[in-house]
């Protein structure tokens, strides 16, 4: 097993980064009621974890006991019927799904949900709480309509219902949904945090850690305690014992947009920019998510810039995606504007070659 | 060579002027007229890059020589081309005939159109008797260009502004013809019209300045003939290099003469210096000239075409014929010139014929009439009864078989889409009233009407069983009737159709003689067109219909209508008319994205009007921007021409993309909000700005890449991308279904892959094999990964021009890899089952089925009461609210997952779990 998943703390009291939050959860649903939550924080900072302890928390073990299902679901919406099919985590306490997946349509998935769970009451309340929970993943990915569509069934079965909603950025969610919620922000871990946990681990697997090393990959892993764990694990799988020099891989497709990156920088051309294009498309396919290769790229030209053209590509690389943010859906096409500064800078004023990358 | 070229240009030059001078034959209305004619020409030149200057003024010392050269050139003219090469004496031939018969249109066509047409017509006809000799004279050479005759009849408009330009086939272009060096650079000069009437170019290799459809475009405006290939009719070679290529040593062989693109610049220039002069010009020619037109047209008809309409003949006057044309004008053309005999059809005469004989034989073949007996009929297994006439519409299929039965003293009987052809009453007791399908019956099966009759009086009938595809939902069952009727019939059957591959025609043509209509050509389309021009007494040139006939795409009867209905407005019609005329009516017919693309993108994309561009990228609304957005970055906006550094084109490909980029927003808030009215503004952001800006060139950017216009990539990559996301998606219910693991589908493939992959290949590079194998199995396991999501976390961690993961893994580890796996499966559970078939149930059920974990402790006892039943397919239901199929493939998972649960498994349920993998096999 993956020592991400290994050592993962199961109960609120085993938690080992944001033991502060998790007193106060725990202190929460002690009093026998929780209010709909929403957990927001950068990924690999351990909201799913804090969840997951969170609800076993409240409803015992049982909230481990779950089942996977695709789940189908036939929604009338006026003159046609809609089918969706959407992969639910469920134990008989709670139901666990990201509604962002089946893209645009995803309120219909929030109301039938809602609905279905609140009809199906457990009828024996007798050492059960009387509610169960929903917990939904990528709030910040639903749409408006979803969010709209959210905000008043949240209420109105509030009694049989409580929500975990669970987002990276508290931002896109709506304001009105927010002001429903208690919010939790749970911070990145700092890095000496990451390296404490590296180091119980390989206290806890008889690893030898050369001094530093756990700093390293703590530094590698942009304050991601998953990412930390995930790469720490990778170097152990690519040699043992460990070097303190040794090299910390990249991920494989960061490695790919980091030759993009080397790519745009050597040439602007029509040409290249085809080329550029067509790995683009490479990393899309690959099921990479437009906004990460769009941020890591960004990362990527910022180190190989010269100053006066970092904050124009930092704009570009702002705008595109605020610009369609209003209304895109997950794959739709994205305009990412690369700034080239052109070899010859100081006969020409250094201005952007557009890229458009494209997906639908 | 080229001196001697250039003399005779310059003499042709005159000759064009004379031509001019006709004009002034009757001044004053050609002055009224010309006057807005002028400003109309000059306000297209605008819009035309071709035209940037305004008219040369005409020079005084030109006119002043004119005369002089002119002798000069009649002179040859007369003179019998003694020991000259061959092309020379072209030259001189074709020179001679411009100058009568441009001179000689000019007139009426301008009057015509002020209204006073026929007056004039009939005026000139009074004067031209004397110089009808004349006329003939003249005519011979025209023989001998041959086709270029057609040249002579359009009379000399300046020409209209390019519109889509370039003309058809020259989109595509073939092999990477090299871009002109001075593209552009040259101004194109404005000649007079028909100043190449008569001639016959062929273009080869690059030229100068001009691409090739534009250089096309120009001569046929003049009235040019443009041809493939050089042969003996050929006056020019047009090209600027001797590439040495086919055409040039062709054209050396016969003699060809060579023109420079220049040449033909200082040609058309040269022609429109004279046009000054006409108003000095003497009268004499200005009479003689007219005087032969009306007397030519009427004549050609008869010696091109034998048979021409209504037996006219060169003593009806074009006047005349057009008086008559008017007396008919209730009549559409389609009707008042079908043929009507079987030669007069145009095209697919071989067929006709075949039609011909078959219907002719038809009852000795099948009644075995008269007294030869039933037995001819087995001499000829393969014979038919009934024939199926396919071809697109307008070639003249009905016309044929009409013409055919009529000739062999047939009665036809049609039915077409405007009668019921349902399938037939069975009970025919109830009689035919009402039912046309039953009176087919009746008459398909009565032999009385045509066998048993005396033949001469009561003609035999033929069924004409029109538009049979089209036989839809009213007519259920008619294509079995028919062919029920087919069978039995006593009177030949004639079906057409248009699409012989319909599905509906499947069964059909088993039992037809299958006849295919071609297209006519488009000489033999023009040919017929210029019949029915001249029997109308509206002047129209060859290339023009052939023009048309090309526009038109073989639809002789659409033909006819354009004409018919350009002959309402205009009683001449010249190429630019029909370009213009059919630019707009071409709407109807498809256009594929890709020419849709290929035009807006195309070097005089700028010119496109707004709406022409919106009707353009409406065409396919889908695909259009789809082209556009994989092929915009191959092209060499025409805008920034001289832009050494790239950095301008890089700029219009970023706000190109800028703009495709709007597109794709506007397209969300079409699609998912319904906003359909803004399908306008999409279109344009996402075809018309991007092809407004970058309209231009194309050029390759990859080696060995084609120069077309790439099928838009993104749908390819969408589905596969999509295609990763289920396998991923399936990857990632194993592993949660696994519950080892929580995250989400994004974290597992941006964070967790790439440790599964090291996990997953390392060992097995590194570790003895045994060993290798043993580990990476139970770390499948552990995380319930089929080998099938292993094969998808390599593929998904696949980039181009990356080593492949799997390199470096020796096959054998990996066959003892899938051998372990089997193995184990015995006792694995994979907690989710994919499409299971249940034996007993035919089909698998579709959906997928869930994977149910739950701690064996608790489940146990549950399942020993529902593993029993299992075997009946009727399991009860546990209440988890599933189908039963899931509910059982449940319980056997949870069977499985005994054993690993580290809870014994009870030996009676062993066979279980192999069963469920037979099963998923």
């Amino acid at each position: 097993m993956l020592w991400v998943d290994k050592y993962r703390p199961k109960t609120l009291d085993q938690v080992m980064v944001h033991q502060e939050i998790a007193q106060n959860l725990k202190k929460l649903v002690t009093e026998q009621d929780c209010p709909h939550l929403l957990f927001y924080g950068p990924s690999g900072s351990g909201k799913k974890t804090l969840i997951m302890a969170l609800l076993r928390q409240i409803f015992g073990p049982s909230a481990e006991k779950v089942k996977v299902e695709n789940r189908n679901w036939k929604i009338d919406a006026g003159s046609r019927t809609i089918d969706l099919e959407l992969t639910t985590l469920s134990s008989t306490n709670h139901v666990e799904l990201s509604p962002s997946d089946v893209g645009f349509q995803d309120r219909y998935i929030v109301q039938e949900i809602i609905k279905e769970m609140a009809k199906n009451r457990p009828i024996d309340t007798k050492g059960k709480k009387g509610f169960k929970v929903l917990v939904l993943n990528e709030v910040d990915k639903l749409s408006r309509e979803a969010q709209h569509s959210l905000r008043r069934t949240m209420e109105k079965y509030s009694a049989s219902c409580r929500l975990i909603l669970c987002c990276n950025s508290s931002s896109k969610v709506t304001e009105a949904i927010r002001s429903r919620c208690l919010n939790i922000r749970v911070n990145a871990p700092s890095e000496e945090q990451i390296i404490k946990v590296l180091e119980f681990i390989g206290k806890k697997e008889n690893l030898h850690l050369p001094s530093g090393f756990a700093a390293r990959v703590a530094e590698k892993s942009n304050r991601s305690l998953r990412r930390a764990i995930l790469s720490f694990e990778t170097c152990r799988v690519q040699q043992y014992p460990f070097k303190s020099n040794q090299a910390i891989p990249p991920m494989d497709w960061e490695e790919y947009i980091s030759e993009i990156a080397t790519d745009i920088m050597k040439e602007q051309s029509p040409k290249r920019l085809f080329q550029i294009r067509g790995k683009v498309y490479e990393l899309l396919i690959n099921c990479i998510p437009p906004e990460m290769i769009l941020k890591r790229l960004l990362h990527e030209l910022l180190k190989k810039l010269d100053a006066e053209l970092k904050h124009e590509v930092c704009h570009w690389a702002a705008y595109y995606p605020a610009k369609e943010a209003s209304d895109s859906r997950p794959q739709t096409k994205f305009m990412l504007r690369i700034a080239a500064d052109l070899e010859n800078q100081t006969n020409l004023q250094p201005y952007d070659s557009c890229d458009d990358l494209d997906f639908s | 060579m080229s001196d001697i070229r250039k003399w005779f240009m310059k003499a042709h030059d005159k000759s064009k002027d004379n031509g001019g001078v006709s004009k002034a034959a009757n001044p004053a209305p050609t002055d009224t007229d010309s006057a807005p004619g002028g400003q109309e020409s000059s306000a297209r030149r605008k819009t035309s890059k071709y035209f940037p200057a305004e008219k040369q003024k005409p020079k005084d010392e030109q006119r002043e020589e004119l005369p002089a050269k002119r002798k000069v050139q009649n002179g040859s003219d007369e003179k019998p081309p003694p020991s000259k090469k061959p092309s020379k004496i072209d030259a001189a031939d074709d020179f001679v005939l411009p100058k009568s018969k441009n001179s000689v249109d000019v007139t009426p066509s301008k009057k015509l159109k002020s209204g006073s047409g026929r007056g004039v017509a009939q005026k000139a006809v009074d004067t031209v008797d004397s110089d009808e000799d004349d006329a003939k004279d003249l005519e011979s050479p025209v023989k001998s260009g041959g086709r270029g005759r057609g040249g002579r009849g359009a009379s000399g408009a300046p020409a209209a502004g390019r519109g889509r330009g370039g003309g058809r086939g020259g989109f595509m272009n073939f092999g990477e013809r090299k871009d002109p060096p001075h593209k552009g650079e040259k101004e194109v000069p404005e000649g007079a019209p028909d100043c190449l009437a008569g001639l016959t170019f062929v273009i080869s290799g690059t030229l100068d300045s001009l691409e090739r459809e534009e250089a096309e475009d120009l001569i046929k405006r003049y009235g040019g003939r443009i041809t493939g290939s050089v042969s003996k009719k050929t006056n020019y070679l047009l090209c600027d290099e001797d590439i040495g290529g086919r055409k040039s040593a062709k054209a050396k062989e016969l003699g060809t003469s060579f023109l420079t693109e220049d040449g033909l610049f200082d040609m058309i220039r040269s022609s429109n210096r004279g046009k000054g002069q006409s108003k000095e010009k003497s009268k004499e020619s200005a009479v003689s000239v007219p005087a032969s037109l009306p007397k030519k047209s009427p004549q050609k008809t008869e010696v091109k075409t034998k048979v021409s309409e209504k037996g006219s003949t060169t003593t009806v006057s074009s006047t005349k014929q057009r008086g008559q044309a008017i007396q008919h004008s209730s009549l559409t053309w389609t009707e008042k010139y079908r043929p009507k005999i079987p030669n007069e059809i145009t095209g697919n005469q071989s067929l006709v014929n075949q039609l011909h004989n078959w219907l002719a034989h038809w009852h000795d073949q099948f009644l075995g009439t008269g007294n030869k007996g039933k037995g001819k009929k087995q001499n000829d297994p393969g014979a038919k009864k009934a024939v199926l006439l396919s071809g697109t519409p307008g070639i003249g299929k009905t016309t044929s078989a009409k013409l055919v039965s009529q000739m062999l003293g047939f009665q036809t009987i049609e039915v077409n889409a405007s009668d019921s052809r349902g399938k037939a009453d069975a009970n025919i007791s109830k009689g035919i009233g009402g039912s046309n399908a039953n009176s087919i019956k009746e008459l398909v099966s009565n032999e009385a009407l045509s066998v048993n009759m005396d033949r001469s009086k009561h003609p035999k009938t033929v069924l004409i069983m029109d538009e049979v595809d089209g036989m839809s939902a009213g007519d259920r069952g008619g294509i079995a009737d028919l062919i029920a009727s087919i069978k039995i019939s006593k009177i030949p059957i004639i079906c057409i159709c248009n699409d012989r591959y319909s599905q509906k025609l499947k069964s059909l043509v088993n039992y037809c003689l299958l006849l295919s209509f071609r297209k006519p050509t488009k000489q033999q389309m023009a040919k017929r067109l210029m019949q029915v021009a001249n029997a109308e007494g509206l002047q129209v040139n060859e290339i023009a219909l052939e023009e048309l006939a090309e526009r038109v795409n073989g639809d002789m009867r659409m033909a006819l209508n354009q004409l018919q209905y350009m002959s309402l407005s205009m009683s001449v019609i010249q190429y630019d008319d029909i370009r213009r005329r059919l630019l707009s009516s071409s709407k109807d017919e498809d256009i594929s994205p890709f020419t849709a693309v290929d035009k807006l993108f195309g070097f005089n994309g700028g010119k496109l009007r707004m709406d022409e561009r919106i009707d353009l990228s409406m065409s396919d609304p889908d695909l259009v921007p789809l082209i556009i957005q994989e092929n915009y970055i191959n092209y060499r906006p025409s805008s920034s021409a001289k832009d050494d550094s790239g950095v301008k084109r890089m700029n219009l490909i970023a706000r190109a993309a800028e703009s495709i980029g709007d597109g794709d927003i506007i397209n969300v808030q079409i699609r998912r909000y319904r906003q359909w009215q803004l399908s306008q503004t999409g279109c344009l952001s996402s075809s018309i700005i991007p092809a407004a800006l970058l309209h231009g060139q194309r050029e390759t950017l990859e080696q060995g890449e084609r120069n077309f216009n790439r099928f838009g990539g993104w749908l390819g990559k969408n589905s596969t991308m999509s295609k990763n996301y289920r396998l991923l998606e399936d990857m990632h219910v194993h592993i949660l279904s696994s519950r080892e693991s929580s995250s989400g589908r994004e974290t597992l493939r941006v964070e967790y892959l790439t440790v599964l992959l090291k996990q997953l290949t390392v060992p097995l590079r590194e570790m003895p094999k045994d060993e290798a194998v043993k580990q990476v199995v139970e770390f499948m396991n552990t995380y319930s990964i089929t080998q099938e999501d292993f094969d998808t976390i390599v593929e998904l961690s696949k980039f181009q021009g990356h080593p492949n993961p799997l390199e470096g893994i020796p096959p054998a580890v990996k066959a003892a890899l899938t051998k372990a796996y089997n193995e184990g499966s015995k006792r694995r559970m994979v907690r989710a089952a994919d499409l299971v078939t249940l034996p007993g149930m035919k089909k698998a059920p579709k959906k997928r089925i869930a994977a149910m974990l739950e701690p064996s402790d608790d489940v146990f006892g549950e399942e020993n009461g529902d593993a029993l039943p299992e075997n009946e397919e009727n399991s009860s239901d546990t209440g988890f609210g599933h189908q039963l199929e899931e509910e059982e493939e449940e319980v056997v998972r949870l069977l499985q997952d005994l054993p690993k649960r580290k809870v014994g498994v009870v030996p009676g349920l062993e066979p279980e779990p192999e069963r469920r993998e037979k099963d998923e096999k």
